[in-house]
């Protein structure tokens, strides 16, 4: 249903109407690229009012102040991230609490006993639950994955009998997809469900691995494979999801593992061993399963980018309190220039974590149910490389007391880590995102590059003449801003940026797919450049949109964030330069020939090749 | 200056009157005579002390004289002179001044191999031949060697007959095990006596002065050569004193310094200097240098018997070692049970000196028609399609792929090393592979072996003989099915 909706959309975008089509003659092919640019999503740019539009309800009022960034020397806090992280679990009245909250069921629709947030909301909430790393991912894995497939896909019954006691946290969910053999591999699941002789149950047999409150859960969404009959009268093996609570019997769990970040998250293997599940509690349809398990991982990304830039802006507190007041030769840190480049960076980088996790919040609160799998990707790329990037900058702004446990950098680091590993690593969300979107471009691109395939002449002198337009300099504006452009004529300079960037991008996307065609999908250094420049040309949209509206809004501060705004989309803008550059053919500046066969000789030894600089041959 | 030279040549003189009869006594077929020599020297002792007048001039009359002189001798300097290999112990050739003669044989190296007798008993040589006498245990190690080598230094003060004794100790080396040890190179080299041999002047340096010592010189660098001893800096300092810069000698060492270190690690695929001596080791080290794999495994499928217990003779009873990576495991797993799979070889694999056979389980390649197609699964990654639903491929100014014809092989499932070619034996690595391979219990084996497994086979006794030519392979698949079919039926 989502796809279908976005595929209107999108049918909107490639049949233009006359207006449309003037435009498109004027501007070349910027309609497509916009539409592929902002994938699936309906809105295109800047809406200012889809920002921060429903008042702020009473539960994260409340809950906000009894959230603390733990161990600073000299606070007392309700939370005690340090003792949540040196004992490994997270204390029961603290859970109490959280459930008193809600907390439990902010996505749950009021009629079953939840908080029923729009998703704007619950990115809001997110902002306050991230203080503390292994509260947010027991909740994000309760309700961001562990019963999001009964809201998404189960039935009224399925709801309505576990909904209310998983909103109110009686019940806490876990997601159980991933085995040992299989990761995002969905061909290697090994658990099945076999359907007994009475067809009224499912036996269970399997084990899952690295399930985020597999010990705390009663209510799993397990994945395995049955046994269905294709229309055709042959047998296949597909994935079906179930519904399975722990008194079904036959549900074990090992002990926790010892992680790196989030220690107080429970993590542990859950076997399930001849478990009888009713057939009731499949959820969606039988042999459907792949489909669930795509939406609900789909679903889950997008809160990611405000999570982070709660526990950033935090952290810029708590460094920027150390550099103002640690002296060093007769100053204070904070006049040194190197120390004052990593506080521009880590608010530049938690400005567009925001502004891009909001901006998607809000495209999918719009009506109609819109697909925003790829901008939710790409806020959590993006989002989970900043953590990483700025509490690495942070404690390094600590020196030495950073690498110390009396400071929370530590642990804030260990924390982050994670962001780049779960919900789809970094490096396969990279391929969704370039990949999906050239799906889109190609078939709009298809009817041309058959034309220049098959030599059309008037195709090919249009390319030509084109080419050469641009090659002499030309100047892009695709109307951004101007009297009636959205963007604000104090960030002309940016949007003019984004727009030179979106038109040359479209130019190298027309390209690489001429020259790969479908086998792209095995140019993964390709794919990955792709995805860097949609990122980077994603944030700054959702930075101009944001900052001409606080500007027009007249928002306190407006200026910084006009600064902000600007420094990140021309940095933005000339990292998308270099790497176009570098999706040219024999660009001096790629050099993936050179690094394939570095690791084909490494990899093919399995070990460092060069000799110790201190060996000789005499 | 005079009474230098003078020196230098009765140095020279006596440096070879132990070997001198030697020479005479073998080279009957020469109009050379004792006399001759005595002729020849004096004449140019009369030429290089006996013109007090004009002394620039007698040098060079000297030398033209000289030259002259060995090239009446049949041109026997010019194969020393062009660097050629000689011979030690030339039967026809005799050593003349300055001069060392040998028939130009390219195949001959420069020392002998110990193993080879002298052709004839040669009584000078014997001289220091018992210098190497055994010690009285018998061993025969580098201590002794050393000793043998400063024995030498010390009865002999004025290290008569060390060209002769070098050449000596050069073929005594490997007995002694000690032919890669660079520091008894150099001590060898040390043997010569310093500052005698350097040249004194441009017209020494164009002329091979002292041949014969800078040869035996070379010899040693040659014998270092091949067995892969770099020289150090101590032997570049020992041949600067010995034969100056200008010299034979130091030419081949700074050749040697040059090219060894550009061909030292030029093998992709480096064979460990010292081969291990059980045959398992061996093979499965052989197995190892074959498979590119690093995931695979070695399996020793069958341990050879002591070499003490009764059945010794039982030629099934040796070691059976084989190599299967997890790749060619599901291969084997995938294969259709109705095309046979062969057993083939053996194959010839040198490991520097030692040369192992091994056998190979491969099957046909599949006719083109029966190929699966590899299709993607429709739900299989549940993060990003793995595939694009886009009507046109790769263009073809894209394809950097060069147009190769390749030619397509069968796969080859798994390799094995085993001490006896026969049916029995390679039977039993079969056996031993459905352990790991359940699948191969299904397939039908069946073994081509070849009747000849080398060039080296007959020569080495160590080898068991060549395995009997195979019967028809007909009746070999159906005997190999029967059994097959036995072993299902009991399993």
């Amino acid at each position: 249903m989502a796809s279908s909706a976005a595929r209107g959309r999108r049918a909107v975008i490639e049949a233009p109407g006359r207006q449309q089509q003037r435009q498109e003659r004027l501007s070349g092919q910027h309609e497509r690229l916009w539409a592929f640019l902002v994938l699936g999503g309906g809105a295109l740019l800047p809406r200012p009012s889809g920002l921060h539009r429903e008042p702020a309800p009473a539960a994260h009022q409340s809950a906000e102040p009894s959230f603390r960034q733990g161990p600073l020397p000299g606070q007392d806090p309700e939370v005690d991230s340090r003792k949540i992280d040196q004992e490994g679990r997270i204390p029961d009245e603290t859970l109490e609490k959280l459930k008193s909250l809600g907390l439990f069921g902010t996505q749950v629709p009021e009629e079953y006993g939840g908080l029923g947030l729009s998703n704007t909301m619950y990115a809001r909430l997110g902002e306050v639950i991230g203080l503390d790393a292994s509260i947010a991912v027991t909740l994000a894995a309760h309700q961001a994955i562990g019963l999001k497939g009964i809201i998404l896909a189960g039935s009224k019954e399925q709801k309505a009998r576990y909904l209310p006691r998983l909103a109110s946290g009686e019940h806490v969910a876990a997601f159980c997809l991933t085995e040992p053999a299989s990761g995002s591999d969905a061909a290697s699941i090994r658990t099945r469900a076999t359907l007994s002789a009475d067809k009224r149950h499912y036996i269970l047999n399997g084990a899952k691995v690295w399930i985020t409150n597999g010990g705390l859960a009663n209510v799993f969404t397990v994945f395995a494979k049955t046994e269905v009959v294709d229309s055709d009268g042959s047998v296949k093996d597909k994935i079906t999801a179930f519904i399975v609570e722990r008194d079904f019997g036959g549900v074990t769990n090992g002990k926790p593992e010892d992680k790196m970040g989030i220690r107080g998250s429970n993590t542990c293997e859950v076997h399930f061993e001849n478990t009888r599940v009713p057939v009731e509690n499949v959820l969606g349809e039988v042999g459907g399963g792949f489909k669930v398990a795509m939406n609900i991982l789909n679903s889950g990304r997008f809160s990611m980018g405000s999570t982070v830039a709660g526990m950033l802006k935090k952290l810029i507190e708590m460094t920027a309190e150390y550099a103002c007041t640690r002296r060093q030769f007769g100053r204070s840190l904070s006049e040194f220039g190197l120390i004052q480049e990593k506080f521009a960076l880590m608010a530049q980088k938690a400005y567009v974590m925001e502004s891009m996790a909001y901006l998607t919040a809000a495209m999918l609160d719009a009506p109609g149910f819109p697909d925003c799998s790829i901008e939710a990707a790409m806020v959590k790329v993006f989002s989970s490389e900043g953590a990483w990037t700025c509490v690495s900058e942070a404690l390094q702004v600590l020196g030495g007391a950073g690498y110390v446990r009396d400071y929370p950098h530590e642990r804030l680091l260990r924390d982050s880590r994670i962001l780049l590993i779960f919900e789809g690593t970094n490096e396969i969300l990279r391929m969704y995102i370039a990949l999906t979107g050239l799906q889109h471009a190609g078939r709009i691109l298809t009817a041309r590059v058959n034309e220049l395939k098959r030599g059309n002449v008037t195709t090919i002198m249009e390319t030509v003449g084109q080419r050469l337009r641009d090659s002499l300099g030309r100047t892009v504006d695709l109307g951004l801003t101007g009297k009636l452009g959205v963007v604000h004529p104090s960030l002309a300079d940016g949007a003019h940026k984004l727009e030179e960037n979106v038109y040359y991008f479209g130019r190298s996307v027309e390209t690489l797919l001429l020259r790969f065609g479908k086998t792209i999908v095995e140019e993964q250094l390709v794919l990955k450049r792709v995805a860097n420049v949609l990122i980077n040309l994603y944030g700054m949209a959702a930075v101009l949109s944001r900052a001409s509206r606080s500007i027009r809004l007249g928002l306190r501060d407006h200026d910084h964030e006009v600064l902000l705004a600007s420094i990140f989309c021309s940095e933005a803008y000339h990292q998308n330069l270099f790497t176009l550059s570098q999706l040219d053919k024999h660009s001096p500046e790629n050099l993936d020939e050179l690094l394939k066969k570095v690791s084909q000789q490494i990899l093919e030894k399995r070990a460092y090749i060069c000799t110790h600089p201190l060996d000789r041959t005499s | 200056m005079r009474q230098l030279r003078l020196r230098e040549i009765r140095a020279f003189y006596h440096g070879h009157a132990a070997s001198r009869p030697l020479d005479w006594n073998s080279t009957p077929g020469l109009s050379l005579s004792p006399k001759g020599v005595k002729i020849l020297a004096a004449s140019l002792r009369a030429a290089v002390g006996g013109c007090p007048t004009g002394k620039g001039m007698s040098w060079a009359q000297a030398i033209l004289l000289a030259r002259g002189l060995s090239r009446g001798w049949g041109g026997i300097c010019s194969t020393a002179l062009t660097g050629a290999p000689f011979s030690q112990v030339p039967p026809q050739a005799p050593r003349g001044l300055r001069c060392s003669a040998a028939a130009h044989n390219p195949d001959s190296s420069l020392v002998p191999r110990p193993p080879e007798p002298p052709r004839r008993p040669v009584k000078a040589l014997a001289v220091h031949e018992e210098l190497f006498r055994p010690a009285l245990d018998g061993t025969r190690d580098k201590a002794n060697f050393v000793r043998a080598v400063q024995n030498f230094a010390e009865y002999n003060v004025h290290k008569r007959g060390h060209v002769d004794f070098i050449y000596l100790a050069l073929r005594k080396m490997r007995e002694y095990g000690v032919e890669r040890d660079l520091s008894v190179y150099n001590l060898l080299l040390d043997v010569f006596p310093k500052e005698v041999f350097r040249p004194r002047n441009i017209f020494h340096s164009i002329f091979l002065h002292y041949p014969r010592q800078q040869e035996c010189g070379i010899a040693v660098l040659e014998q270092m050569e091949n067995h892969g001893v770099m020289p150090n800096n101590e032997t570049e300092f020992l041949l600067v004193q010995i034969f100056g810069r200008k010299s034979y000698p130091m030419l081949k060492l700074v050749r040697m310094k040059l090219w060894f270190t550009r061909f030292k690690n030029i093998n992709p695929f480096p064979v460990p200097r010292d081969l291990p001596q059980d045959p398992v080791d061996l093979a499965s080290l052989a197995l190892r240098h074959m498979e590119p794999d690093l995931s695979a495994r070695v399996t020793t499928y069958q341990m050879p018997l002591p070499k003490d217990s009764p059945d010794t003779m039982d030629p099934t009873e040796t070691h059976i070692v084989g190599i299967q990576s997890p790749e060619q495991q599901s291969a084997l797993a995938r294969h259709d049970p109705a095309r046979p799979i062969f057993v083939e070889g053996p194959f010839s694999l040198w490991l520097r000196d030692k040369c192992v056979y091994y056998h190979i389980l491969r099957a046909d390649l599949l006719p083109p028609e029966e190929r699966e197609v590899e299709e993607i699964p429709e739900e299989w990654n549940l993060y990003y399609p793995m595939q694009l639903d886009l009507a046109y491929g790769r263009s073809s100014w894209d394809d950097y792929k060069f147009d190769i014809d390749e030619v397509e092989e069968g796969p080859v499932f798994a390799i094995c090393v085993a001490g006896a070619h026969d049916q029995a034996t390679l039977a039993k690595w079969i056996q031993g592979l459905q352990e790991t391979n359940p699948a191969l219990a299904r397939i039908p084996v069946v073994f081509r072996l070849s009747g000849s497994s080398g060039e080296l086979l007959a020569s080495s006794s160590e080898l068991e003989e060549p395995p009997p030519p195979p019967p028809p392979p007909e009746g070999q698949e159906e005997e190999e099915d029967s059994q097959q079919r036995q072993q299902q039926g009991q399993s």
